[in-house]
Parts: C-alpha cells; structure tokens; sequence
C-alpha cells in the first residue's frame, strides 16, 4: 500500500482533534443544561464531563463525574466512558463501566459528546433492567423504590470528595 | 464467575470471531478469472457459476471484508462510473446536488457541523478527480483508488453515503415502512444504517441508490454468488438509470457489485473498463491530430487510442498500487502461456493414483497415449497418416477404460503446443501440489515407471510391432526417446 501506517495514523489524529475541537465549540457556544465536558489533556484525547441526575428519579440532584477516552479512530469507533463517581445502578457495574448500547455496536459516527453524556442522563431514570450488570438494582428498581435511593444516596459521593 | 458462565463468555467470543480482513481496502482492479481460482476447489456449483463468471465479467475489484464493504463498493463504483462518464462538468453538478441533499441531513435533525466533514470528503474527491480530469494528467483513476484506500477518507466517505442512505430512508418513510420491524423507518436506521459497524443491507442499498446513484445517471445491480442451484449467479437487486419521464437511460454507466454471503466485491463487464483511461486522451486535440498524420492506416479514434495504450506494458497500472495484491491469482490471469508447461505436470499425481494397481488397464490405455504423442516425433511423412489412425490400436487391445479416452483428449492439445518434452524427472516441482483445472492428464504417462511400457516397471511388457500398423516404424523410434 502506497500508505504507510505511519502517515495514516498522524492523518487519523490530526482528523480527531479536528472533530474535538468542533464538538468544544460547540458545547461552549451552545451549552446543554445538566452536562457540561472539556478536555482534560492537551491532546484532547481524553475528556472529563459531567451530568446531573434527571429530575424525579433516584438519581436527582446528584452530581456525576465521568471519564472519556477517544480512540486514534473516532468518530469510527465509540469513546470509552466511564463513570468516575460510583453509581448504583442496573446498567453501570462498580468499576463505572457503563453498559449502553450506543457506546458498543450501535456507535454511529454522527452521535458526539454532547448526544453521549444525554442518553446517559436518560438511562439514569429509565435504566435497561433486562440484561443489568448489576442484578440487585435491576431487581430493587421496580420491587422497593426506597431501598434502591438509600442504596443511590450510600453509594454516591460528591465530586469533591473524588480524589481524581 | 461461574464455570457455566465462562463457557457462556467463551462461546461469545468464539461465535464473535472474525478473522482480521487483510488485503487493500479497495483493490486493483483484476482479471475475474482469478475468483475461479479460488473456487476451483470448491463444491462443484461454486466451480460452475464461478466459472462461467469471467465470460460476462471480464474483471472485478476487491473490497476489503470489514463490516464496510457494500457501502465502500457503492462508493467507490459511483465515484468511477464519474470518471466513465469523462465530463469534469458532471463532478461540479454532483457536488451541488449532494450540497443540496444536506437539506435532507438537517432535517432528519443530524447535526450540521458533524455530517458536513464527512460531505466535505466526499465533495473534496469529487474536486480533486474534476481538476485532473480538467487537467488531463491521467491521475484520475489512482488519486480514487489512493483515496478510498486511505482508511480516514474512505471512512469519512462511507459515513457521508450511509447518512444519506438513512435520510433518505426516514424522509421517505412510506416506501420502506412495510419492510421495516413495526414500521418503525427511525428506529431501523438506528440500528442497522448509521451504526458505524453495519454492513449494506437491502433497505441501505435501495435508500442510496435512490439517493447517490440514480439521480447521478448511472445503474446498479447486485451479483449473488451463493450455493443456491443453478450455473451462473443471480441478480439479487436492479435498479436502472431512468430520465425525467422514467424512461431507463441508454447505455447509462452500470455500478456492479459481486455479493457473497456476507460480502460484496466490484464486478466489471469488459465494456465497462477502458473508457476510464481515454478520457483524458480523447480531450487532448493535439495528440490526435499528431497520431493521424503519423500513421496513415490507423484510425486515430479515441477508443484506438486507448486500446493502444493498455498494450503498452505498464500504461495499463500507471500506479502500480496493487503489486501486493496481485500475488497469485494475478499471475494465473496475466501469464497464461505458463499453463501449458504446469499443467501436464502438476495434475499427474491426481491422475495417475487410481490407475496404479490395474497394471493390465494400464498397459492398453498406454498406446493410444503413446501414439498421439509420438506424432510430434514423426518424420511428416508419417505424421498425417498417424494421426488419422489411432482407432487401428484398439482392435488389438482391449478399449481403453472409460475415464481415460475421455482424459486422452486435453493432453493432446496441451502437448502440442510446443516442444517441450516432459519426462520423468521434471515431475519434482509440481508433485503434490494440487491444481485442478484439468485435472486429468496422461500424456506424460508413457514417460513413468508406473507405465509397464517403461523398461523400470515391474511388469515390464515391450510395446508390440503391429502386423497391420504403420505404428511400427515410430514405436520403436519412440521408444528410444522415452528411455
């Protein structure tokens, strides 16, 4: 191939920024209520965003922290998201590893950051109970509301006490 | 974890498997005989419609096996059949055209900023390949193949068609409503259009040929090489150019793809290829003017031109990009004078197994064997007679067994094209090796010690003067040669 990978990796990052640098713009000029993200390196190959919890759900007024790392082949492939903030939840496990399916198979290269950090808020309030990654919250969800927001409130910790 | 649940892992990942595509993103393009290659081993109806593919499709194009292939070769094919086209005005009214079917991108409510990059690589080909047609530098054909095998730019292209196949689809939901799960056309475009790992299904490939490739002039269909029964492959969707009042367009450019399960390539008619390269020549008055006065009896017609030019070694590839790729299957199509020197040798081992034991069958299938060989050894006065007298041979012997006579008539000709004389010792370099494109050859048979003709056999058993024979006379003649 007339291509080293060499040429075609730098090519691949200078795309990426490019991308980056346009969805920075565009989060600064036209600011989403209840997430906010910026990069967090210089390469910007690696962002830090938050959301708050979605109104009326075990979730509201909890602040989230979370973690993306961008591959050298985004928008191709998805972001690696992770909740930095532990999160009680059917569909996060206790690492923050999220299970979403437009982070896995369902990446389209036309979703962004800011479609990203909303579909998370949604999946706050309305978690995807049949295949949870952590089954006792899948369960508690809809059997005993109360225990579940106890369990929300022990397991949360506000971003100043992350040491991150 | 559980053990059962490991298992379950491991079972994931094994059905999840897939072999790494290898090979070019898009590749050059190449003679179609090189799919029958590959399928000469395979089940017999591979071997028939593959065989009979390069008969209708002279050349096909590889696309590389990522989960990207249907979109890239729609792509790509467009892109060339702009090129077919030679008209660098048609690039400019393209790119207006898709500029404004981005009307039909915001609408579906994707966001401006992130679809115009992956227009903009789109438009950005169509202005590179219009200035070297403008140009007349010949560089057409490589700055395409260049591009779409750069992985950013081929993935950004594919995305912009792939957005333009799910708008199309969302805009005109009635026409794919019925043929969507609960008629939902958002939802399928979610999940099996704009997923960046989804290959071209049918309601892709419908959406963009209404989108891309109709409004552009050009047609496309769909090859399908499967197992299903049958001696050719299957057309497994059509769509035809049509004017204004839907009437099909004559001799509009064909984008054709070759489906396997699972898998498109690039399919070519003969027609369809060299008119890419005189493009830029039949623009360029000067150079015919200067051919006309130059050769009195050649026409200096744009097509003569070109066919000239693929003559010339070289001109044909200018890029040479594809070398890699070639490897074998190229070979098979570009050398062809090498098969009749492997030919008798590497099918012998094949051939000649199941004969061994029956030394006697042997014996009487060996004369006509040895006796259209020898002719090539003949004095001509013998020659003609010899040839036209084979059948004296078989009153004396018992008739040869059926698989043979049928096997005696490829070696012939194979044999007489030129003086090559195969003997025992030449077997080395092709023993083992299992070609089966003709797959029965005896003529060298006569030159085996598994021959009882042959003075190291076991069963050694001369060959016979025959009283009512001209035979004589070259048998004997012969047989000094072979031993």
């Amino acid at each position: 191939m007339a291509l080293s990978s060499n040429v075609r990796g730098n090519n691949a990052n200078a795309t990426v920024a490019q991308r980056l640098q346009k969805e920075l713009m565009d989060l600064m000029l036209h600011p989403t209520p209840g997430v906010s993200a910026f990069p967090s390196d210089e390469n910007m190959s690696t962002w830090t965003a938050t959301i708050e919890g979605p109104d009326n759900t075990p979730y509201s007024d909890l602040t989230f922290k979370l973690t993306f790392d961008f591959p050298a082949n985004y928008p191709y492939a998805p972001p690696v998201v992770l909740f930095k903030t532990p999160v009680y939840h059917p569909n996060v496990d206790f690492s923050g590893r999220i299970c979403l399916d437009i982070l896995k198979d369902k990446w389209s290269a036309v979703y962004n950051i800011g479609t990203v950090l909303l579909s998370l808020q949604s999946l706050l309030g309305e978690p995807n109970n049949s295949s949870p990654l952590n089954g006792q919250a899948a369960e508690l969800w809809d059997k005993d509301p109360a225990e579940y927001k106890r369990l929300v409130l022990a397991r949360h910790k506000a971003p100043e006490e992350l040491d991150g | 974890m559980t053990t059962e649940e490991e298992l379950a892992h491991l079972q994931k990942l094994s059905s999840e498997y897939e072999p790494e595509a290898t090979g070019p993103l898009v590749g050059e393009r190449q003679s179609s005989a090189a799919i029958t290659t590959q399928y000469a081993n395979a089940d017999p109806i591979y071997r028939v419609k593959t065989a009979a593919l390069p008969a209708k499709y002279a050349y096909f194009r590889t696309c590389r096996g990522d989960g990207h292939c249907g979109w890239r070769a729609i792509a790509f094919t467009y892109f060339e059949a702009l090129l077919r086209v030679g008209d660098a005005s048609k690039f400019g009214q393209e790119e207006a055209r898709l500029m404004s079917l981005g009307n039909l991108l915001d609408h579906i409510g994707y966001s401006h900023d992130i679809w115009i990059d992956f227009a903009e690589s789109a438009f950005e080909l169509l202005r590179k390949l219009q200035l070297s047609i403008e140009h007349m530098d010949g560089a057409a054909e490589t700055i395409l193949l260049d591009t779409f095998n750069d992985e950013g730019e081929s993935m950004s292209i594919i995305t912009y068609v792939k957005l333009l196949a799910s708008a199309w689809v969302q805009t005109h939901a009635d026409d794919f409503r019925h043929f969507v799960p609960m008629g939902d056309v958002k939802a399928y475009c979610g999940n099996n259009i704009e997923p960046t790992q989804c290959e071209a299904d049918n309601i892709g490939i419908a959406a963009l040929t209404e989108a891309l490739v109709k409004p552009a002039g050009f047609g496309l269909e769909v090859w399908y090489l499967d197992r299903s029964p049958g001696e050719e492959i299957n057309r497994s969707f059509y769509s035809e150019s049509t004017d204004h009042h839907q009437m099909p367009i004559q001799n509009a450019p064909m984008l054709r793809l070759l489906y396997r399960p699972g898998h498109y390539d690039i399919l070519y008619k003969a027609g369809d290829v060299p008119q890419p390269q005189q493009q830029p020549l039949s623009a360029q008055p000067p150079l015919q003017v200067h051919l006309a006065s130059s050769f009195d009896d050649f026409t200096p017609t744009a097509s003569n031109v070109a066919d000239v030019m693929t003559m010339i070694p070289g001109m044909y590839n200018p890029s040479g990009f594809g070398q890699r790729w070639a490897s074998l299957s190229y070979d098979f199509s570009a050398s062809p004078a090498s098969q009749p020197q492997a030919a008798p040798v590497q099918p012998y081992p094949t051939a000649l197994t199941p004969v061994t034991p029956a030394s006697n069958s042997s014996l009487d299938f060996i004369i006509p064997s040895h006796s259209s060989h020898g002719s090539q050894y003949n004095t001509p006065a013998h020659h003609d007679l010899h040839l036209d007298q084979p059948p004296i041979t078989l009153p004396i012997h018992p008739p040869p067994p059926p698989p043979v006579s049928i096997d005696r008539t490829a070696p012939l000709t194979v044999e007489r094209g030129g003086p090559f004389r195969p003997s025992m010792y030449e077997l080395e370099p092709g023993f083992g090796s299992v070609m089966q494109v003709q797959p029965f050859q005896t003529s060298i048979f006569r030159n085996s010690h598994y021959n009882t003709a042959h003075f190291l056999n076991p069963d050694f058993q001369p060959e016979e003067w025959s009283p009512d024979g001209e035979y004589s006379g070259h048998k004997g003649r012969h047989k000094s040669h072979s031993s």
